[in-house]
């Protein structure tokens, strides 16, 4: 089963979000800060991430350079507020795959990230 | 030359430029007939010189025969001078003393006037008087005590300007004819030196001005001001020639031939002297004299200066109405104001009995205000009447008498700020009677200046609160933009966490398996699922708000860049669309898809865009709420073409429109016309400009009142040709 980490300080967001994956059959792990994030990284092993890019303490993008650091290349997938053109650049040298821009809608989460998620577990298993 | 031939001489030159000044001055038949007095006066003067000098009695009796023409038509034209003044209706007297006049010319040739002459003081020649003589003397005297009688019964039925006038008569007379007298007791045998040719000038200089000036000193100050001049003067030149005559034979034994360097040093000391002695005893005399009258007067300076502080304006101009009445005690005053808006004078503050009708209004063009801007100085209506009176072609003097009559007043009193006239004071009679006075008219301008300023101060600082509370206001709305981002990033994550509930629920909803439910059930599912599609939608409208408001608050991008106009437009009309509603106007667009691109800060222009948008469709409602026109619906058309090296866009609304007197406040800040409900900040057109300016470019508008509003704007384009 693919696995996703959720990382995303609002409660609402990782619960329904949680809901809407496991559902489709996706193991799901979430965090709500930054720190958390690297820690989860390395204990759950997931096949892609969902990270808001603002975040208490440590914000998205010193996760996705931490990560890099790390020599971590798990696929990221960044949600973005509007237009924060200097953020999606910074992100882009860093290595994401796509960008979801908030608000989240379902149908976007199903198109761009359960495609992925799909993909990548499939890309695994052969 | 003997004194008598001096004072002759002094005499002569006095009349003569006396004769000039009314002459060059004077305008009316009084003015002509007191010169043709002054002239007599002339001949009697120069007639003296020649008598004082004549050195055989040939010679003499001829000089007096010559002067003795003056002295019959100083008579008859004394007389026919208070004839004017009192207006007098019956012409038979005027014609009897003419008539005698020519008689008595006749005969002075004759021996029976002047037989001979005889040597007096050891130094001239004095005529002997014949029989005609006598008579002559007798209807002389006659003449002038009865023109001075009837002066004394205009005296008593006059009004106040009028009295001083005459009493500058009386005093003139006391100090001339009672020197003049004399010349007639030598004649009689009584040997007194007829010093009385030095007053005579002191008299025609005082009635020339009581004639000619229309606005006259104080009588006191005149008879104290001419009293000490005789005293000091008869000092400076009497001293020394006392000195010289009595006091010669004992200077002689003392200095020998250089005894005359005594006198004449005497002389020159007190001739230095004298002047400064002159105006420390005058000033002396007026202080006390005037004492009553300085004392309200200090306290009007006094008040005047603390006037300045006050900024309530109401407050302040019934302070300065108050003070005045209560000061000078007078019957009534009133305070006319500069209302700019209405380009009239209205009253703004009284203080009287009913006195003066109810809210009277002075429009800027009206004859008294221009007479005041004119002259720049206070206007009397007695002396208007006597200028009205001397020159009856002057209409505008007439309406201006008309105008002060109509409001009961005595004096108005301009006040100027610069070259602005910012109001007038009007005030009724003094309750004293007595007459307005040069110094109080005086102590008024100063009074009326200090009190424009201190008017001009009151409305600067009812402006400023104005200004200050609008400016607070605008303040507000810039924390409230500066919060929005912050503020809408919060709002955002709340629609955020409703959509994804909502859409999980609705997913949770669609993939539940109700086939082996109840209807009741199914229904259910039905309903909520439903409801949730509506949440869905209604938070995905206001997630686009939110969207539309940061965008608008962010402080953007300050750089600029090459952007298809149409991209402007479209900008601005999706930020418009939450604030007005855009689907009650026709919005036309006559935007060429292939338009060149011009060279700007969207974000900038978006808002301007946005707030001519705002503008117009506040206009387009107002047009409709006050003409009420049927089938009205308001329009905007957006128009924009290359022309030369810039874009030319029209953005042309049929709105209300703009009045004529707004017209040139449009692009103030803080200045609005919108109706309280919907107000901006009165900054979109202030702001509009600087940024039209910013992108150098230009804005015109064309706009009238009932029609509808124009604006042209020229903005460079990127790519100049």
């Amino acid at each position: 089963m693919p696995k996703l980490l959720i990382v995303d300080d609002e409660m609402d967001v990782r619960e329904f979000a949680k809901n809407f994956f496991q559902r489709r059959k996706i193991e799901v792990a979430v965090s709500s800060s930054g720190e958390e994030a690297l820690e989860m990284l390395v204990k759950e092993k997931p096949d892609l991430v969902l990270l808001d890019v603002r975040l208490g303490g440590m914000d998205g993008i010193e996760v996705l350079s931490k990560m890099r650091e790390m020599q971590d290349n798990t696929q990221v997938i960044m949600v973005t507020g509007v237009n924060e053109k200097e953020t999606s650049d910074k992100a882009k040298e860093l290595g994401v795959v796509d960008y979801i821009h908030k608000p989240l809608k379902l149908d976007e989460l199903e198109e761009v990230v359960l495609k992925r998620l799909l993909k990548t577990n499939n890309k695994k298993a052969g | 030359m003997n004194i008598f031939s001096l004072a002759g001489l002094i005499l002569f030159f006095t009349s003569l430029v006396l004769v000039i000044v009314i002459f060059r001055f004077g305008k009316t038949y009084l003015h002509r007939i007191w010169a043709f007095f002054n002239i007599s006066v002339l001949i009697w003067g120069i007639g003296c010189y020649f008598i004082g000098r004549s050195s055989i009695p040939q010679e003499a009796l001829t000089w007096w025969r010559i002067s003795q023409i003056g002295v019959i038509f100083i008579a008859v034209f004394l007389y026919h001078v208070i004839y004017l003044i009192c207006n007098i209706k019956s012409k038979r007297i005027l014609f009897f003393v003419y008539l005698q006049g020519i008689i008595f010319l006749l005969f002075s040739f004759t021996r029976f006037f002047y037989p001979g002459v005889r040597f007096v003081f050891l130094s001239f020649y004095y005529a002997l008087p014949g029989p005609a003589y006598h008579f002559f003397t007798i209807i002389w005297m006659s003449i002038v005590f009865y023109s001075h009688y009837l002066l004394f019964l205009e005296f008593k039925r006059s009004k106040s300007r009028k009295k001083n006038q005459i009493l500058y008569f009386f005093f003139g007379s006391i100090v001339g004819f009672s020197g003049g007298i004399t010349n007639f007791l030598v004649g009689y045998g009584i040997d007194v030196y007829p010093f009385g040719n030095f007053s005579i000038p002191l008299y025609c200089i005082i009635v020339s001005y009581a004639i000619i000036r229309y606005r006259l000193l104080d009588i006191s100050l005149v008879v104290t001001r001419t009293s000490i001049f005789i005293v000091i003067y008869s000092l400076i030149l009497g001293v020394p020639f006392i000195i010289a005559n009595y006091l010669r034979p004992y200077f002689i034994g003392l200095f020998g031939d250089n005894w005359w360097l005594v006198p004449m040093g005497v002389l020159t000391i007190l001739a230095t002297v004298g002047p400064f002695i002159y105006i420390y005893i005058e000033r002396k005399a007026e202080n006390r004299l005037l004492r009553d009258q300085r004392r309200y007067q200090d306290t009007l300076r006094r008040a005047s200066s603390g006037m300045i502080r006050i900024r309530n304006l109401r407050k302040l101009l019934n302070l300065i109405v108050h003070i005045i009445t209560r000061t000078v005690r007078i019957q009534f005053a009133a305070i006319f104001l500069l209302d700019p808006d209405n380009a009239q004078y209205a009253m703004s503050a009284r203080r009287d009995t009913d006195i003066l009708p109810r809210q009277f209004i002075f429009k800027a063009d009206s004859p008294l205000v221009r007479h005041l801007y004119y002259t720049k100085e206070a206007v009397v209506y007695e002396e208007l009447q006597l200028k009205v009176q001397d020159n009856p072609r002057n209409k505008e003097l007439i309406k201006v008498e008309q105008q002060l009559k109509e409001i009961n007043a005595d004096v108005a009193v301009p006040s100027f700020v610069g070259n602005k006239l910012l109001g007038f004071l009007v005030l009724g009679k003094k309750l004293s009677g007595k007459l307005y006075s040069q110094d109080d008219l005086n102590v008024f301008s100063v009074l009326a200046n200090q009190a424009a300023l201190a008017v001009e101060n009151a409305q600067f600082y009812e402006d400023i609160k104005e200004t200050q509370e609008q400016l607070f206001q605008a303040e507000k709305m810039a924390t409230v933009g500066t919060m929005a981002d912050g503020l809408s990033h919060q709002i955002n994550n709340r629609f955020q966490a409703l959509s994804l509930i909502s859409g999980d629920s609705l997913d949770v909803l669609k993939t539940t398996d109700v086939s082996n439910c109840s209807e009741e059930v199914k229904e259910t599912f039905k309903q909520l699922k439903y409801a949730f599609e509506r949440i869905q939608t209604n938070v995905s409208q206001g997630g686009e708000i939110v969207r539309g408001l940061l965008k608008y608050s962010r402080p953007g991008e300050r750089g600029f860049e090459n952007i298809d106009f149409n991209k402007v437009v479209y900008g601005a009309l999706e930020m418009a669309q939450y604030k007005v509603r855009l689907h009650e106007l026709d919005i036309k667009r006559q935007i060429p898809a292939d338009l060149p691109e011009i060279k700007c800060n969207l974000t900038q222009l978006e808002e301007v865009f946005f707030n001519l948008i705002d503008n117009a469709y506040d206009a387009t409602r107002e047009r409709k709420e006050v003409l009420k026109e049927e089938n009205y619906k308001g329009k905007i058309v957006i128009s924009a073409a290359p022309r030369e090296d810039n874009l030319r866009i029209t953005f042309e609304d049929n709105g209300i429109g703009i009045k004529d007197k707004d017209k040139n406040k449009l692009f103030t800040p803080f200045f609005t016309t919108k109706a309280s409900s919907r107000k901006g900040t009165g900054l979109g057109l202030y702001v509009i400009q600087k940024i039209i300016g910013f992108h150098e470019g230009t804005i015109s508008i064309d706009s009238v009142y009932g029609k509808g509003t124009k604006f042209e704007i020229t903005l460079p384009l990127a790519h100049k040709k």
